[in-house]
């Protein structure tokens, strides 16, 4: 991995509010995943958790390790989950045919 | 000549196995009613080629010394240090026995195929005929004890499936898995004899000479003095002296088990539930004589333990009197002759046990004549009685089955030792070995002598002399199943000539058989040039120079022995021959006073003595006596451990699958209830545990 100039010294923001905003949208997106049950609100939620992890991953990147390899997982995660997204609103646009409703309990038959 | 016989010696078990194959096969669909030929056909060459290779080997005896050839057919097992193969080792003993085996064998599927006629499962019956002379053949020609074992357990298979013929019948599977049990308790024995026998002398051939051992086999080993014996490899000589102790009483408890002996004879009577040519074949003719053979066979490793030998002797004795005094008081034909066969295999175990082999295999060969004769003279009784067999309800048959009435005749005065039929000399020559050794013996089996004559006239006297009482047709006739094939009201042939004629055959052998060891011991000098029986007098002869009790009987070639000593022998014998031939005609004379000419008097005997006539009538309680020491304790402890199985350990498997279950249920009631949220908040207080857990 290619290496990035050094940080300064006085640089006013830290590596902890770096993190501290992963954490909150990682949180945001978990209660929202938790206390909604629209379909398509929860699949928003579970992207925020993704953005929350990607910031994460950033930030631990230039931060420790002071290198690319943050940004490259970055990528990744972000490919995957626009992959994701195309197939996840796809389903959703089936389920919602199906049923004409996007609520998540119309489908606790699943539970097997 | 001799040398293309032994060629040809696979052949012998081999044509009845194929003819068992094809008629067990075959004959449900296709032979049914004829299913008997192959059998006919295979046993039919088998004996021919005994009769040949018996011929052949009397030939071979004029100009050796000892006679014994291992024929191999093929390896059969190899594992590591174990070999055993496939091969007969053919001694003048081997050709007596297959002659015995196959001959009198081929006259009983004769006379089967006209008394099973039209019975349901003929076929099957043939087969198991073929599987058993297959069997036999195997036990008394293997050249190794795993052929003997072999062959022991395959008699043992086809005598329960043949016990079991009318397996419709409760009494027949009763029968039949009294007399598989009871045999397993003696092969226990055996097996483990035969596992020690390998263990000290490292093989199990009965002499080397066999493929791929250039080692002695284990009857020569068992005859070598212990400096000699050393030097084999494989031998583990520190085993030797105490195995020689125990290995005779292994083999012994087999033999007595195959043989019915007390105290495992008492599965003898009971299988007389199946078929009569069984009756006769197997169990009176061939296979419970295995027991005689095997001691026979294996002389070298019994003639130097004097307790084994007077084990065997006094067993025999005691068997033979034990057994006769309960045929006076049975009332079934067959059953009469089943405790007369139990009786007679003792006079031949006593034989043995004196170190007498040839007596043993001459009354063998003898009883194997006159019994068979007999067992089949009472099939013809039976067939025309509709099954009824009690010797109460008939009587002076001799106008219906003038033809049996003469065969029986002939076969009871063998068996009773009338002077001059094949029993009267066989039945001598063993007294005479006995009372050598010891005269209790030798009295004891004189008294058993008088019970027999007594109580086979009384069986003939009561059935085909006097008036003329037929009895009705009983109920339980239909079990034997002869309700229904030529016996319509007619009756006219009772005797039919598929029956009859094989029955003439061997009532020739029960009249002259006993002229094959007398005047001349022919029997004697060719048995005398068996290597097992040479090697055995041998080592009881060293036996006695040590101190050893029992003084070996000289195997025909008395003539060796010097003048004064030959003189005393025969004057003992002329006297044992008057004597017996005596105790003989009392016997017949007591039974015609009793059951002829005063048949009140003897019906009234029994209430004279209420106790003794009370106790043989109920064969001394001692099938009572097992049901309750062993028997009934083996079923308690059987329904504990069926207890114990129930509940413990179907209940632990019983819990470990309700576990699971229990908890698959509460979670489906509790948190898998399909929402989405719960599923997704479970998840993350999941991961909060596990990171508290990782990092608290």
């Amino acid at each position: 991995m290619g290496k990035l100039p050094m940080l300064q010294q006085m640089d006013p923001l830290a590596l902890q509010h770096y993190l501290a905003v992963g954490g909150i949208l990682f949180v945001i997106g978990l209660i929202g995943f938790i206390s909604r049950r629209n379909l398509i609100v929860m699949f928003l939620c579970t992207e925020l958790m993704f953005q929350g992890v990607a910031i994460n991953l950033v930030a631990f990147g230039r931060y420790l390790n002071n290198d690319l390899g943050g940004q490259a997982f970055t990528i990744f995660v972000l490919v995957i989950a626009a992959a994701e997204a195309s197939l996840a609103l796809g389903l959703v646009v089936l389920l919602f045919r199906q049923k004409n409703t996007l609520d998540a309990n119309a489908w606790r038959e699943l539970k097997g | 000549m001799f040398d293309q016989y032994v060629e040809l010696s696979y052949l012998i078990p081999l044509l009845p196995l194929i003819g068992a194959c094809i008629s067990g096969f075959f004959g449900a669909k296709w032979l049914k009613g004829n299913s008997h030929w192959p059998i006919w056909i295979g046993v039919g060459v088998s004996a021919f080629i005994s009769i040949g290779l018996l011929i052949a080997t009397i030939s071979q005896v004029h100009s050796h010394e000892g006679v014994g050839v291992s024929a191999h057919w093929f390896n059969w097992i190899t594992a590591g240090k174990f070999t055993a193969e496939a091969g007969a080792w053919i001694d003048p003993l081997t050709v007596v026995m297959l002659t015995v085996v196959c001959g009198i064998g081929f006259f009983i599927t004769v006379f089967a195929a006209g008394y099973m006629k039209g019975e349901e499962g003929y076929f099957r019956f043939f087969a198991y005929l073929g599987l058993f002379i297959f069997s036999m053949t195997c036990l008394v020609m293997g050249n190794n004890f795993i052929m003997l074992y072999l062959g022991w357990e395959g008699v043992g298979l086809c005598s329960y499936l043949l016990i079991g013929y009318y397996y419709e019948k409760p009494s027949a599977r009763e029968a039949a898995k009294k007399a598989f049990l009871v045999n397993r308790i003696g092969d226990f024995g055996f097996g483990i004899g035969i596992m020690l026998i390998f263990l000290t002398f490292g093989t199990i051939s009965y002499f080397g000479g066999g493929v791929g051992s250039h080692t002695p086999g284990v009857i020569e080993l068992a005859s070598m003095p212990l400096d000699q014996l050393a030097k084999i490899p494989g031998v583990n000589i520190d085993w030797v002296p105490t195995a020689l102790q125990w290995i005779p009483f292994c083999l012994m408890v087999g033999a007595f088990g195959k043989s019915a002996q007390f105290p495992l004879y008492v599965w003898l009577p009971d299988a007389m539930e199946g078929p009569t040519p069984v009756s006769a074949l197997i169990h009176a003719a061939t296979m419970v004589t295995a027991g005689v053979y095997m001691i026979a066979r294996c002389g070298t490793l019994f003639a130097g333990n004097s307790a084994a030998m007077m084990t065997v002797a006094f067993v025999g004795a005691f068997t033979a009197l034990f057994a006769a005094t309960i045929a006076l008081r049975q009332f079934d034909l067959k059953k009469v002759f089943a405790y007369s066969t139990i009786s007679q295999l003792g006079f031949m175990f006593a034989a043995v046990g004196v170190l007498a082999p040839v007596a043993g295999v001459f009354h063998l060969v003898t009883h194997a004549f006159f019994k068979a004769l007999l067992f089949l003279s009472s099939g013809v009784v039976m067939h025309a009685m509709l099954g009824e067999l009690d010797l109460r309800k008939m009587s002076g048959l001799k106008r219906v089955l003038p033809k049996t009435r003469i065969l029986m005749l002939i076969g009871c005065l063998a068996l009773a030792g009338f002077p001059f039929f094949s029993g009267f000399f066989s039945k001598d020559e063993i007294v005479g070995a006995a009372w050598e050794h010891s005269k209790l013996l030798a009295i004891s089996l004189l008294v058993t002598a008088f019970l027999t004559a007594y109580y086979t006239f009384r069986l003939y006297f009561r059935v085909f002399e006097g008036p003329e009482v037929i009895p009705p047709a009983p109920a339980g006739g239909h079990g034997h199943g002869h309700d229904d094939h030529g016996h319509d009201a007619g009756h006219h042939n009772h005797e039919p000539s598929l029956m009859i004629v094989p029955l003439i055959v061997l009532a020739v052998g029960a009249l002259f058989a006993g002229f094959f060891n007398f005047p001349e011991d022919h029997l004697g000098n060719f048995l005398g040039h068996s290597p097992s029986l040479i090697r055995a007098y041998h080592v009881a002869e060293e036996h006695v120079e040590k101190g050893g009790e029992i003084n070996p009987v000289p195997l025909g070639q008395r003539d060796l022995r010097e003048t004064e000593i030959q003189d005393h022998e025969k004057s003992t014998e002329r006297m044992l021959m008057v004597i017996s031939g005596l105790i003989s005609l009392s016997g017949i004379g007591l039974a015609y006073q009793l059951h002829l000419k005063n048949r009140p008097a003897g019906d009234a005997l029994p209430q004279k003595f209420p106790a003794l006539s009370n106790a043989i009538e109920n064969k001394y309680w001692v099938d009572e006596f097992y049901d309750a020491v062993i028997v009934k304790p083996l079923w308690r402890l059987g329904q504990i451990l069926f207890a114990i199985d129930r509940i413990v350990v179907d209940g632990l498997v019983w819990v470990v699958g309700f576990v699971p279950q229990l908890s698959g249920f509460t979670l489906k009631l509790t948190t898998q209830r399909g929402y989405l949220q719960g599923y997704a908040g479970a998840m993350a207080l999941g991961i909060v545990v596990i990171l508290l857990f990782v990092f608290w």
